[in-house]
């Protein structure tokens, strides 16, 4: 028996894009799996939490949803300064919200924590006839900015699970595979986060 | 074997007969379950929507689904293994019949027919016939895993019992389980009640019909009382006299004897193979694991209960251990603990899953105040009184009370009497329509009792709130006003709708425009779609481009859509903001009628606007004022808030932005809403409203979360659970404490300091406020707060004002090292009395009636309305 660990590493994600492209949703579908059409706007912040296991360790992601009209930014940048990996999501069926995505990636430059992981998610790629951003665009977009690329869909739940797999895969080599001892990735998890976090929990 | 219904059974002669006979003849048209093969469907007679399986401590493992009574065509091949010797044709009835749950994200296609099954009004199942694809049938739980995801359904035969527990822990979810006739349990089912639309339709149905405030009424109706209804129209269903929670479905005589005897220590176990009552299904699923034809046989049967158990279990075992690791260490050595519950508390992996529950506070803070508000209810079962609500509570503001000034001549059950139309109607002169009372005494009557849901008063009434109407009007006036706004209304839209012809134009303006209705529609059909107004789909899209042409729409989702465009021409520097379509909602719904609509909401954003500027300057004042009012009002919160990170208040952000749209029902809103457009007290009466949901939980507040994260998630959750009527009580309390307070330090202040007696507690405050001001506190925005408060209890005289200086800035003047384990308190003592004591000019606003309008230069520099984007592309 593992003793009473419940998880070995804290890891923060964020979601950030424009308003409606889906970062609800994939949320959802990631925590709950499940997914309702007729969503409500998020207003403010709010978080989901689901352990994951990789490489054999209990990894607790709390993944951090904004709203994602511009005019919150104020309020939502605040959040990108604790998050350890950050999901830029687009809509393939809307132009502009994939347009905005090198806007929202200078934003995170700007203010998230340096290093800090980052994936381009192309949502609602199951609507094939609405569709206006190719594939090949968005991997396109994603070399020119050096991140990750995944196309998702939270409604036909594809790659949802991928993407953040992925992302939590890239943080944890980068932060915990790279730092010897259990307790030393004090990156950003303190950030209105359980202080203790990033660390294990021991028995 | 005929289907017609036995008339030994407890099904009434209703509808339902005949329903039940001419679908019967329906050949093909539904399936037995048993066969594997060609499905057709089987019937859906009832189904309810947000019933839960938790299979884990953590709600994000909760699984949302329905629970749902489905009919199959009898087959001759299948016979129930009941024992009991029923008639055979009740038998046969309860064998075709299949009580299921069903996880949402499994129906597939078959979703809509449930959710429109759940939404049948009326006791009788509907007359059209559903037909569902056949779930799995089981008629164990033990059998039903291979199925997978938790989704079951049994025949109504393979049930003994359910154990129903109804949600009697404040807003703690009620639940049932099912007791198999094999011996098992499945996992509890827990009805969300307050996400269930069907249950809130009836509740509120219920309470129009039944409910008397006035009255000894006591039932609260919920969720599993439908399944119980929806059963009881097939089977026998008795309840246990020795174990009131237990239901058996078609008891034996011998069953019924045996739960017939008054309870006794070892009732629980009376029937060793339902034993799942001992500690909610715990037991029973550990039985079952237990017996040979366990699929998990690898396992250990009692991990296994436990990780299968999860929740319900530490559920039970938080009632004896108070929650804590810590206790449940000698609740294993209590003699009074049954011996397989103390095993079990032994076993490492119930460790684990203790301390994975012990870390989620905020689930054991739901907890604790689902508690304390059984206690307060039980206490409350006399005539309900806002003395009692206050009463219960004892809070960081000290005792409450209410002072029979404030009350008046009238009693609190009179003067929160709400007002109907009836009554509206006598405040007016018959013949000229002009109010012949103040303006104060109707205020006074709509803060204190709002207006009546059902009779329209709101739609007339609503108009003098938001200031449509003006209240010196006559009704002539009011009519010409009518006709003249009308015509505006028309005009605005027509500007826009001539400019949408080459949809929007070129340019920046064109291309503002295309975004901006871009992004409303997409709001506008996420926008309380609960609501029956906003939920259709029937109408084709205007527009085949837009992305809603697929989904189709409805003309209050247009209205909605054109009255948020008009705004944009009407308030050329704002620009649409998410939220916005928030505040629309009630106000279209309650006037049904867009151009008056249209100018209520004007108004109202008049008020709002400040919430959505791009600087969140309006947010952050807000946000300030709060902090500043929690400082004054309930220091020792405000120092664990401190140490929680958690004095930016950003979990309050959504609450405030639209007045907390998001935290109430529907109809609780249209009542908080004219409340507060009253402007009674105060004109920031909504941050007293923050206050009061504050204070309620802020023992939960202060003994379970200890971060911000888990403070923001706790009052997230509230969402929906906070009761109106108690917290405006609170609110005003509050108000009338903060007014004396004010009073009392503006007193003081005149004349010099008496030497005070100083409380350990201020000088705390006092140095931990100094201290430590979060980096992202807004508050923290450079300039320099003083606050002087008094948390003195009741008695606020001067000589018990306890003064505490909170320096909101950056320079700390030394008082860094005042920690808070200085005991003695003279140093910062000393500090306080040199110290200025004044209260903020934020909190001072909060005395102020008069709402506060922004002057158009900030708006056009915050906002980005259409006249921004003209200035900027010239």
């Amino acid at each position: 028996m593992a003793g009473t660990r419940n998880y070995d590493f804290l890891i923060k994600l964020l979601l950030i894009g424009d308003s409606g492209v889906g970062k609800s949703c994939c949320l959802l579908r990631f925590s709950e799996d499940s997914f309702t059409p007729s969503f409500i706007t998020t207003i403010g912040i709010d978080f989901k939490i689901r352990t994951i296991e990789l490489d054999g360790k209990r990894v607790k992601l709390q993944i951090w949803d904004t709203a994602g009209q511009e005019r919150f930014r104020t309020i939502t940048t605040a959040y990108y300064r604790g998050a350890m990996g950050i999901l830029l999501v687009y809509d393939v069926t809307d132009e502009r919200s994939f347009n905005n995505i090198r806007t929202w990636f200078s934003n995170v430059e700007q203010h998230a924590t340096e290093g800090v992981n980052k994936i381009l998610i192309g949502n609602k790629c199951d609507w094939e006839d609405k569709r206006v951003v190719s594939t090949e665009r968005g991997q396109q977009l994603a070399d020119e900015l050096g991140i990750p690329f995944m196309e998702v869909s939270a409604k036909s739940n594809i790659n949802v699970e991928k993407a953040f797999y992925s992302l939590a895969a890239d943080i944890k080599k980068r932060i915990i595979d790279t730092a010897k001892i259990d307790h030393s990735a004090p990156t950003g998890v303190d950030v209105g986060g359980q202080g203790n976090a990033g660390g294990s929990k021991c028995c | 074997m005929t289907s017609t219904p036995d008339p030994a059974t407890a099904r009434p002669s209703s509808p339902a007969n005949s329903f039940y006979a001419i679908s019967d003849d329906d050949e093909g048209e539904y399936d037995t379950i048993t066969a594997t093969t060609s499905r057709r469907g089987v019937k859906l007679l009832y189904s309810k929507s947000k019933v839960y399986i938790h299979p884990t401590p953590s709600a994000k493992d909760n699984i949302p689904g329905y629970i749902a009574l489905l009919q199959q065509k009898p087959s001759p091949s299948s016979r129930p293994s009941s024992s009991s010797s029923s008639k055979e044709g009740r038998e046969r009835a309860s064998a075709n019949l299949l009580l299921a749950w069903l996880p949402e994200s499994s129906l597939g296609d078959a979703l809509n027919t449930y959710v429109k099954v759940d939404l049948c009004e009326g006791d009788s199942p509907p007359k059209q016939s559903f037909l569902v694809p056949p779930p799995p049938t089981t008629t164990t739980h033990s059998s039903s895993i291979s199925i997978g995801h938790y989704a079951f359904a049994i025949p109504l035969s393979g049930i003994y019992s359910l154990l129903v527990r109804p949600p009697s822990l404040g807003w703690w979810f009620g639940s049932v389980i099912i007791n198999t006739r094999a011996g098992d349990s499945f996992p509890a089912l827990f009805f969300h009640d307050s996400e269930c639309q069907s249950t809130i339709l009836q509740k509120k149905k219920r309470t129009r019909e039944n409910f008397d405030p006035f009255g000894a009424n006591g039932e609260m109706f919920w969720g599993g009382d439908e399944v119980l209804r929806w059963l009881r129209r097939y089977v026998t269903i008795e309840r246990s006299g020795a174990e009131p929670n237990i239901y058996l479905v078609e008891p034996s005589p011998e069953d019924k004897e045996a739960f017939g005897n008054p309870v006794t220590s070892t009732a629980l176990n009376r029937r060793p193979s339902s034993s799942g009552v001992t500690v909610g299904g715990a037991a029973g699923a550990a039985s079952s694991s237990r017996s040979p034809n366990s699929r998990d046989a690898g396992m250990d049967p009692v991990t296994k209960f436990v990780k299968e158990a999860g929740w319900n279990l530490m559920e039970k075992f938080s009632k004896v251990t108070t929650f804590t690791r810590r206790t449940a260490d000698s609740v294993i050595d209590n003699p009074k603990v049954p011996p397989q519950v103390r095993r079990l508390l032994r076993n490492p992996e119930v460790q684990t899953l203790q301390d994975e529950f012990d870390s989620a506070r905020i689930y054991l803070a739901r907890w604790a105040m689902g508690i304390a508000e059984q206690s307060e209810r039980d206490k409350e079962r006399r005539i309900w009184t806002a003395r009692d609500v206050l009463e219960m509570e004892e809070t960081g503001v000290g005792e409450f009370e209410l002072l029979d000034t404030e009350i008046g001549g009238l009693s609190m059950a009179e003067k929160r009497k709400t007002v109907t139309l009836k009554e509206w109607s006598t405040y007016f002169d018959p013949r000229t329509g002009r109010l012949q009372v103040t303006p104060d005494e109707v205020k006074e009557r709509i803060f204190h009792g709002g207006l009546d849901a059902d009779d329209g008063v709101r739609k007339e009434a609503w108009l003098f709130l938001l200031g449509v109407y003006s209240w010196d009007s006559s009704a002539e006036e009011r009519k010409e006003d009518v006709a003249r706004l009308r015509d505006e209304y028309v005009k605005l839209k027509g500007a826009w709708w001539e400019r949408l012809v080459d949809l929007g134009g070129e340019g920046d303006e064109g291309e503002w425009w295309r975004e901006q209705r871009g992004r409303i529609e997409k709001d506008v059909h996420r926008t309380d779609r609960t609501i029956p107004l906003f939920a259709g789909e029937d109408t084709p899209h205007p527009d085949p481009n837009s992305p809603f042409a697929d989904v189709g729409t409805n003309v209050h989702l247009e209205q909605m859509k054109d009255m948020l465009l008009t705004y944009n021409e009407y308030n050329r520097d704002l620009g649409y903001v998410q939220g916005m379509s928030d505040l629309l909602a009630p106000i279209y719904a309650v006037m049904q009628d867009d151009a008056i609509a249209f100018w209520g909401f004007q108004h109202f954003m008049d008020r709002m606007e400040r919430n959505f500027l791009r600087d969140q300057s309006g947010m952050r004042k807000q946000l300030v004022q709060l902090d500043h009012l929690v400082q004054l009002m309930d220091p020792k919160l405000y120092m664990h808030l401190q140490k929680a990170d958690s004095t930016n208040f950003f979990f309050f952000f959504r609450m405030l932005l639209v007045w907390y749209k998001r935290e109430f029902q529907w109809l609780d809103i249209l009542h908080l809403w004219e409340v507060l457009w009253t402007d009674y007290l105060s004109s920031g009466f909504h941050l007293f409203v923050a206050l009061a949901i504050l204070e309620k939980h802020r023992d939960v507040i202060m003994t379970h979360l200890q971060h911000f994260d888990e403070v923001l998630k706790y009052v997230n959750e509230l969402s929906c659970t906070v009761d109106l009527e108690s917290t405006l009580i609170r609110a005003e309390a509050l108000f009338r404490r903060f007014q004396r307070t004010v009073e009392a330090i503006d007193k003081k202040s005149n004349f010099p300091a008496p030497k005070l007696r100083q409380r350990k507690l201020g000088s705390a405050i006092a140095a931990a406020a100094a201290r430590s001001i979060s980096p992202t506190n807004p508050s923290s925005s450079g300039t320099e707060t003083v606050v002087s408060a008094s948390t003195s209890g009741a008695d606020t005289s001067a000589s018990n004002d306890i003064p505490v200086t909170v320096n909101g800035g950056a320079q700390n003047k030394g008082k860094q090292n005042d920690t808070t384990g200085n005991k003695d308190g003279q140093k910062s003592e000393e500090l306080e009395e040199q110290a200025p004591k004044i209260v903020s000019p934020e909190l001072r606003e909060l005395l102020s009636r008069k709402v506060e309008i922004l002057p158009r230069k900030i708006v056009r520099k915050e906002g980005e309305g259409l006249a921004k984007v003209k200035k900027d592309g010239k």
